[in-house]
């Protein structure tokens, strides 16, 4: 297989990365002591907490691999890696910030403007500025192309934005949305609909707008429904260029679809059924823990590699796509494994935390495999990386 | 070119005239494969030079095996370099001329007591059977790991030849011998071995399993893109249909993770890591999962083609089969890597997993 797309070089030990993940480790104990959080699945999604995502900012863990002019701490990925991983196996509140600090960030500094960088950076490396994906809409999921969200230029050569967008992640909770749009008419021929997209910088706060909350399964709110209705987005708004949207989009998504939030989510009910496993010795439960925790092994190992190639500058879009399949499947294979060998009934009122954190992770569980972009998707990707499309 | 491609292409051109065999009662083995590898060396690839090796590292030895493993050579090369010969050297035991083919016999019950023989000390009489033993009947010497006199904790490493010797005849799914070896209280030379010693002899199997499933796999996989490349249904190559395409990258999928997670398992062997066990449990636990995925949709893939003893994927997918159950089973190193996870108490566990590789 060393012929294909899909191998990537074994990532080296980084000392730096042991030394802050110790320093993560460390913090997140103290705070756990202190109550400032509890644990639970998913909170990449679900834990919205902007006092804590300010303090990660203070400690220097957000926009950890950016420029220092831009508020960044020039550290490399294999670092920013450790940090996600405590905090996500901590099942800490770090969705305020981090759709920001994930794509948004790392998508300005490829594409924005000066301007955009100086105003904007800073202050999500601070932990205070939050971001939203604005690129599904009610008819375009999968088929992303297929946009009708609008924006035509005014006199003054602002855009006007008309249409809506869906699903968008904690929009009631930020201050922006990187909004894909159709400014132009598609091309002709199959790939023709890729043309004439184009990547808007929307401050949330613009009259025109409205959030609509969509609950889920659990009756959390964390879904939107963004309405824009004659929005005026002043022209120095635009992120890069103006009908290259689909090629931007598809770089950021390989920056979303390779980090160990795609195999973590439902790492907090392994971490609770290890403990059920250690205090009752039962050899199933045992035997479930090894065969869950040597596919996770398996997931660092390939999420690391994958964060060692972004230290290379290598754009690993196709290996992110398989990690982002294998890890998301893993995600909810994790609920099915730990419920066939435990007594214990789910509820999200359980007076066992093990009860509880299986209810959570199985009321998220069809959302893994969705976001991001859809398995079926990726493994089309992987496809197009053995040589098949 | 680096040594290990220099080493890749040597096994690879000597396994250009050696067919993948149909193995039988009276062909158990490739024995004219494994004279070839012998005369050029590769028997004793990673072993040291002073020790009657040919050198090398670690890695070296690797991609023999693994190179074997892809073309389902049926020689005991992964037994000899991975697992017997480092066992026997850490043991500070002479090594068997490396021209003759050395296994590793783990289980059974076969009890280890000083022996005075005359011969010195570190000569032990071994008495009991050997069971599961690869390529019995074909191998010269066996490394046995038996119980050690009472009171005394560990294991006894002792080298037998088996000249002379019966050995049981049983095969696994491929048609590899698996037979049991009955040592009547002979006196062989030896060496006690403290728990972790021990353990890492059965780490090391396991690890040398998972390398060659890693390697098969990854072979079966590019069979099966190739495959689906060239046959036509419907007026179109299989692998144009999305749902075909849908399958080989879930295939991907499994070989990838398998490879990063063996890789970084035998990193973890060459560097002396403590964790060794647990990563080459973890090793052989994400394999055996990945020949579930693998060597079904490989077949459901090449349709009536690949369920004939004609074609040849059942070299390698026979040979997974077994392999992820052999030098202990999936169930066991699942529970020896669950438990060894919690072993520092259940909150423990991503401390744990973080410092495994
Ligand atoms: C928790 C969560 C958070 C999200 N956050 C955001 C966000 O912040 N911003 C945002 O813009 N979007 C967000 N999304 C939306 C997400 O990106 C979409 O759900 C996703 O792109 C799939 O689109 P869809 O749900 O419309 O499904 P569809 O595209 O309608 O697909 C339905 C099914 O058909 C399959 N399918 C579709 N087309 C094909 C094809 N060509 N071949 C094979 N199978 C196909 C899909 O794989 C899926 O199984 C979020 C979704 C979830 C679950």
């Amino acid at each position: 297989m060393s012929s294909n797309s899909l191998t990537l070089a074994p990532a080296p030990p980084s000392e730096a990365a042991e030394q802050v993940r110790l320093e993560v480790r460390q913090f997140l104990a103290e705070e756990l002591a202190a109550g400032t959080f509890s644990t639970h699945v998913d909170t990449w999604l679900s834990g919205v907490d902007p006092e804590f995502s300010r303090k990660l900012g203070a400690r220097g863990w957000l926009g950890m691999t950016w420029p220092r002019q831009y508020g960044g701490h020039e550290r490399t990925a294999m670092e920013r890696y450790a940090v996600t991983e405590e905090l996500l196996a901590a099942g800490a509140p770090v969705a305020a910030h981090w759709i920001a600090d994930r794509q948004s960030g790392p998508n300005l500094l490829r594409y924005g403007t000066e301007e955009q960088r100086k105003d904007i950076l800073p202050r999500i490396a601070a932990g205070e500025c939050y971001f939203v994906i604005g690129m599904s809409e009610p008819d375009s999921g999968s088929d992303l192309a297929s946009i009708r969200t609008r924006a035509t230029r005014d006199g003054d050569g602002d855009f006007v934005v008309n249409g809506a967008k869906v699903w968008t992640s904690n929009a009631h909770h930020s201050h922006y949305g990187i909004v894909l749009v159709r400014t132009g008419p598609p091309g002709e021929g199959p790939r023709g609909k890729h043309q004439g997209l184009t990547q808007l910088l929307v401050d949330l706060s613009l009259p025109g707008i409205t959030i609509n909350p969509i609950r889920i399964l659990d009756g959390g709110h964390h879904f939107n429904e963004v309405v824009f209705d004659d929005v005026v987005v002043p022209a120095g708004m635009l992120l890069g260029t103006e009908g290259a949207g689909w090629h931007q989009v598809t770089a950021e998504l390989a920056f979303e679809r390779s980090g160990p939030e795609r195999f973590l989510s439902t790492w907090p009910l392994l971490a609770e059924f290890g403990r059920r496993a250690a205090a009752t010795g039962d050899p199933a439960q045992l035997a479930t823990l090894g065969r869950l925790s040597a596919r996770a092994l398996a997931l660092r190992q390939l999420s690391l590699r994958i964060a060692a190639a972004l230290d290379r500058g290598e754009l690993p879009d196709i290996p992110a796509a398989l990690v982002k399949d294998v890890g998301t499947t893993f995600e909810q294979d994790v609920v099915d494994e730990v419920r066939r060998v435990v007594d214990v009934v789910p509820s999200l009122d359980s007076p066992d935390p093990l009860g509880r954190a299986l209810a959570e992770a199985q009321l998220h569980a069809p959302g893994y495999t969705l976001r991001g972009g859809t398995n079926e998707i990726l493994r089309g990707i992987v496809a197009r990386g053995l040589g098949l499309r | 070119m680096s040594d290990q491609d220099l080493v890749v292409e040597t096994v690879r051109d000597v396994l250009a005239g050696h067919e993948p065999l149909l193995l039988s009662a009276e062909r158990p083995w490739d024995e004219g494969l494994w004279t070839a590898l012998a005369e050029a060396g590769l028997t004793g690839v990673g072993l040291p030079e002073e020790a009657g090796g040919s050198g090398g590292e670690l890695a070296d030895a690797v991609a023999v095996v693994r190179t074997l493993a892809a073309g389902a050579g049926a020689v005991p090369v992964a037994e000899q370099l991975l697992v017997a010969a480092p066992a026997l050297l850490a043991a500070d035991l002479d090594l068997p001329a490396p021209e003759e083919p050395l296994t590793i016999a783990v289980d059974g019950a076969v009890t280890a007591e000083p022996s005075d023989d005359g011969d010195g000390p570190g000569r032990f009489t071994l008495t009991g059977t050997a069971v599961d033993v690869p390529w019995a009947g074909v191998a010269r010497h066996v490394a046995v790991l038996a119980t050690p006199p009472a009171g005394i904790e560990g294991a006894v490493l002792a080298v037998v030849d088996t000249a002379g010797l019966d050995a049981s005849r049983a095969v696994n799914l491929a048609g590899e011998p698996r037979g049991s070896l009955v040592l009547d209280g002979v006196g062989v030379p030896g060496a006690l071995l403290g728990p972790a010693q021990a353990g890492m002899v059965r780490a090391r199997y396991a690890l040398a399993r998972a390398v060659q499933i890693s390697a098969a796999l990854e072979q079966v996989l590019a069979w099966t893109v190739q495959y689906a490349g060239e046959r036509v249904q419907f007026g179109r190559p299989l692998g144009k249909f999305q749902a075909i395409q849908m399958e080989l990258a879930q295939m991907a999928g499994e070989v990838t993770s398998t490879a990063a997670l063996v890789d970084a398992a035998v990193q973890a062997l060459d560097r002396g890591e403590d964790t060794v066990v647990l990563a080459a449990a973890a090793a052989k636990v994400r394999a055996g999962a990945a020949v579930e995925v693998v060597a079904k949709l490989a077949h459901q893939v090449h349709g009536a083609i690949g369920f004939t003893q004609e074609y040849r994927l059942h070299h390698l997918t026979r040979r997974c089969w077994s392999w992820r159950d052999e030098g202990g089973t999936e169930l066991a190193w699942s529970r020896t890597l669950g438990a060894g996870l919690v072993a520092a108490g259940g909150d423990d566990l991503w401390p744990a997993l973080t410092r495994v590789v």
